[in-house]
């Protein structure tokens, strides 16, 4: 990844993983949850704020601490490190908005050519079919599975 | 495997934490998961031969 990212931990199944996004608002910690599906080994890819006080989860907050492009290197990084665990998974993104979705949609971009070497990489169109994804679609979900 | 290595490979070294055990088990992103769940039941899922 030639983008710089943070460092994350998680929990032994690598499935919960936690960074800490240091910006122009200060230290914000995220959560990033791999969640298995209706259909079985499609997971899905939950991502948001964790209130360090409360212990809650806030996924429809748009943070803007400066620095989207490295938390998305590094939820795309938490790709990798799921998909070393579980290579045959499907995950499935999409945002709680439409401006989240294409917040997704940049990180894939920023990140295609990396990701194409590992990963099919599909986006959902608005007619319910996967494409392989191309940058400037927009898209309603994002799918990728990694290569053998 | 050398620092500098480590730091550029794509899978970094996860570090284990024990306070994200809490969450095992729960669906942090609830209304995520049930939106995603709605729009896989709709679409046409790729077919990949792995």
């Amino acid at each position: 990844m030639h983008y710089p990212r943070y460092d994350y931990s998680a929990e032994n199944e690598l499935t919960i993983f936690e960074f800490d996004n240091i910006g122009n608002k200060g230290k914000i910690t995220k959560i990033v949850q791999y969640t298995e599906m209706s259909v079985k080994g499609y997971f899905n890819l939950g991502f948001g704020d964790l209130d360090i006080a409360t212990r809650e989860i806030n996924d429809g907050i748009v943070t803007n601490n400066g620095d989207g492009q490295k938390v998305l290197a590094t939820v795309v990084s938490t790709v990798y490190a799921f998909t070393g665990k579980n290579p045959e998974a499907y995950i499935y993104a999409t945002g709680s908005s439409e401006s989240r979705t294409r917040l997704y949609r940049m990180g894939i971009t920023n990140n295609l050519e990396e990701l194409k070497k590992d990963f099919y990489v599909f986006g959902l169109r608005n007619d319910q079919v996967f494409e392989p994804f191309i940058i400037g679609e927009d898209y309603l979900g994002f799918l990728v599975t990694r290569k053998k | 495997m050398k620092v500098d290595e480590l730091n550029k490979a794509k899978i970094p070294v996860v570090k284990i934490n024990k306070k994200l055990e809490e969450f095992r088990g729960k669906v942090l992103f609830p209304k995520k998961l049930a939106l995603a769940n709605e729009m896989l039941s709709k679409a046409k899922l790729p077919i990949i031969e792995k």
